[in-house]
């Protein structure tokens, strides 16, 4: 129960060895200091694990978590979270999707769901208006994950009738074949990053549906109303968010990071390719192609293109970037077509393309042969297929670049952090981006590393290469798009925060002060983090404190908003250093570090070990990059 | 000095032009011929010349500014802003 609005009261737990079900306890104490969301898993991660738990084993945990606005019909408000002990790096992983799923949860009054054990048979489950059933899902293993879907809505229809909308979550082949990099896919999105779908593979869970008729209710619907018209209208009319995001979706960056020698090319040997331009978002553009969004978004950033005669979804940036130039492919057509295959197996694109892309470069130095080659594309196709059915060298590929490059030598150039491969910006030429990878709780994660990039010549344009106040600003991004993650709003909401101006007249002198002043505020932004109090205030540029104000009826400031967001990124540390993190495995593979992406230009290469100094010392952490227990106090942390 | 514009981003979708030839000495002096040239090629447009100016340059695939000046066989890059992954 609670006294909030937004929540729905339940946080439901599901053991799927004995199939019972019991009320998780979560106080709105919990609430207060976590919201929902990745926070909220983050918590419950660090009551449940101890450091000695195995992905694949029936004490490893999977919480799926909305946030208390998922569901009001706030702009771009219906996300979830789905973390859970990663197979892929061994600590833990959270990964954000869009779509329908969290809305339908919330209508069947649940917040949240931690799901433990292991089914002896396959299994999906079905949460109807709060009451649990457990399917045989033997008809659906082994399907793909549109097949699945389809294949959920006739068994639903049949035991139903046909009225219901349901909001589902479900494996391909790749989750059931405990692919290290397999995601859970929901409609045509997915919760990509780090194996979540291993793990529903591992505990033999097929799909979870859910659906219901509860009401979402709003603490002052007047007021929440009013607040969600303007955002929407802000979020129309910003450039980024009103414009470029419909019309080109995330895949109109690559011109701009060709631009910024931020594209990575050849497994991340350099950051400009000749043939980008096929690649590009204005050649996404191109093709006959509509834009669509999740349930109650203004922004509709998804593409959907043809393929095969089917509409279906289109790549985003971090999949054109890594299997076009860091592959050296311009072949458009094909990153669209093996877009659609790796949704449909279920996998993970990004480490999926990162491993490759290693694989390729170990055959070229022969250091394993496998036949794989740079801007071959023949055979790709059938590769994906091997690698979530794990079948050749489809079987090695599954366990990503890290396992591989111990085994065979190489791992300079595994593009990786903590195991999971990085995405598609080329760091030494947004050092600040370097540095988001290297101390990222969940690896190698643009966003969980604070998408520095952001500033970095991504919609504003600080000195891509100074490492000047971008530990501060890391930071300061990272427990920002914590607390944003927490409420179940979509990060592209952030980019709004952005005064228009800043975007649309980048080089007026006001933009270009700003663009100059940042890497001289460092302080700043400790001194913000050290006494929250100074910003004990609301702006109207940072929306989310008036949304959980109106729609949850949390009292809240800009202040307590990004502490909810320390609190978090340091809750989730302490879950990890029960897993052997410490600052030596905040790290970049040394060709980021070590070696000059332009020889002339000596600052072309992160300055990791002179960022993470002063990081550390920003979030209050020892020189062993972890918070104390003192520090843990401090946060509430208990 | 002629050297080819090309434009990407909601330039390329608002105008139709993927790219063209233009003569000019700086950056800054390319920005009104273009905007004469866009209208040119695609009237119903309504770019002003603030979109040209909201853009971000590069001269050979390295950012340059408004100031920076141009040689015959330059490749000028106008990309709007931009964001998000």
């Amino acid at each position: 129960m609670t006294n909030y609005a937004g929540y729905m009261g339940r946080v439901l737990e599901i053991d799927l060895s004995c199939r019972q079900e019991r009320e998780y306890p979560w106080t709105d104490r919990d609430r207060e200091l976590y919201i929902g969301g990745k926070a909220m898993a983050s918590k419950i991660m660090y009551d449940n694990f101890t450091g000695g738990e195995d992905p694949f084993g029936p004490k490893n945990i999977i919480v799926i978590a909305t946030g208390p606005v998922t569901g009001t019909f706030a702009p771009s408000s219906n996300r979830f979270d789905i973390s859970t002990l990663s197979p892929l790096t061994g600590i833990t992983t959270s990964s954000n999707c869009g779509g329908d799923f969290g809305f339908h949860l919330k209508k069947a009054g649940i917040d949240a769901l931690v799901i433990r054990g292991q089914s002896p048979e396959p299994v999906w489950v079905e949460i109807d208006d709060g009451k649990v059933l457990y399917h045989d899902a033997g008809a659906l293993w082994g399907l793909k994950t549109g097949d699945t879907q389809e294949g959920l809505k006739k068994e639903l229809t049949a035991l139903h009738g046909p009225k219901g909308r349901y909001g589902m979550v479900t494996i391909g082949p790749a989750g059931e074949n405990r692919v290290l990099y397999a995601a859970v896919t929901s409609g045509e999105r997915a919760a990509g990053r780090g194996g979540t779908g291993a793990v529903f593979g591992s505990k033999n869970l097929k799909a979870i549906v859910a659906s219901g008729s509860h009401e979402i209710r709003l603490h002052d619907r007047e007021k929440a109303i009013e607040h969600h018209k303007k955002w929407t209208a802000a979020l129309k009319s910003h450039p980024l968010t009103g414009s470029q995001l419909p019309r080109l979706g995330t895949a109109g960056l690559v011109s701009t990071m060709q631009m910024r020698g931020q594209l990575a090319t050849r497994n991340f040997t350099a950051g400009r390719f000749d043939g980008f331009e096929k690649v590009s978002g204005e050649a996404l553009a191109e093709e006959n192609i509509t834009n669509t969004g999740c349930l109650s978004c203004p922004i509709r950033c998804s593409r959907t293109v043809e393929v095969e005669g089917q509409k279906v979804k289109g790549p985003e940036l971090e999949t054109l970037g890594l299997f076009g130039p860091n592959l050296l492919n311009d072949n458009l057509k094909l990153v669209c077509r093996w877009n659609r295959e790796l949704d449909e197996l279920g996998m993970d694109s990004i480490s999926c393309a990162g491993t490759i892309a290693w694989a390729m470069e170990a055959s070229e130095k022969g250091l394993w042969n496998n036949g794989l080659k740079f801007g071959q594309v023949e055979g790709i196709s059938q590769l994906l297929d091997d690698i979530a059915h794990r079948r050749g060298i489809g079987d090695e590929l599954a366990q990503g670049s890290k396992r591989l490059s111990e085994k065979y030598g190489g791992k300079d150039f595994a593009i990786q952090s903590k195991g999971m491969e990085l995405s598609a910006y080329e760091p030494r030429r947004a050092v600040g981006q370097g540095l988001g990878y290297a101390v990222a709780n969940r690896g190698g994660c643009h966003l969980n590393g604070g998408y520095l990039v952001v500033l970095e010549g991504l919609g504003l344009s600080i000195d891509q290469q100074t490492p000047k106040a971008k530990a501060d600003f890391c930071m300061l991004m990272q427990d920002l798009m914590e607390s944003i993650s927490a409420c179940g709003h979509c990060l592209f909401t952030s980019y709004a925060v952005f005064p228009r101006f800043l975007i649309s007249k980048p080089n007026s002198p006001v933009t270009r002060f700003v663009n100059f002043i940042i890497p001289h505020i460092g302080w700043v932004i400790r001194l913000l983090n050290k006494c929250p109090g100074i910003a004990h205030l609301n702006l109207p540029l940072i929306p989310y404190t008036y949304e959980l104000r109106y729609a949850v009826g949390m009292k809240m400031n800009i202040g307590k908003f990004l502490k909810i967001g320390e609190r978090s990124y340091n809750v989730e540390r302490a879950v990890n250093a029960r897993f052997g993190v410490s600052a030596e495995k905040d790290k970049l593979p040394k060709r980021l570090t070590n070696v000059l992406q332009d020889p002339n230009d000596p600052s072309s290469r992160v300055p990791l070990e002179q960022m993470k100094r002063i990081y550390y010392k920003a979030r209050g952490w020892g020189e062993n990059g972890l918070p104390d227990e003192k520090k843990l106090r401090k946060l509430g942390i208990e | 000095m002629m050297v080819t514009v090309k434009l990407f981003g909601l330039l390329r979708l608002d105008s139709g032009v993927k790219q063209l030839e233009l003569e000019a000495a700086t950056v800054q002096e390319l920005y009104p011929k273009l905007l004469v040239e866009l209208s040119r090629r695609s009237p119903d447009s309504s770019l002003a010349l603030k979109d040209l100016k909201a853009c971000a340059v590069a001269v050979n695939e390295c950012p340059a500014k408004p100031g920076t000046k141009l040689r015959d066989g330059d490749i000028v890059y106008l990309i709007p802003p931009i964001a998000g992954g």
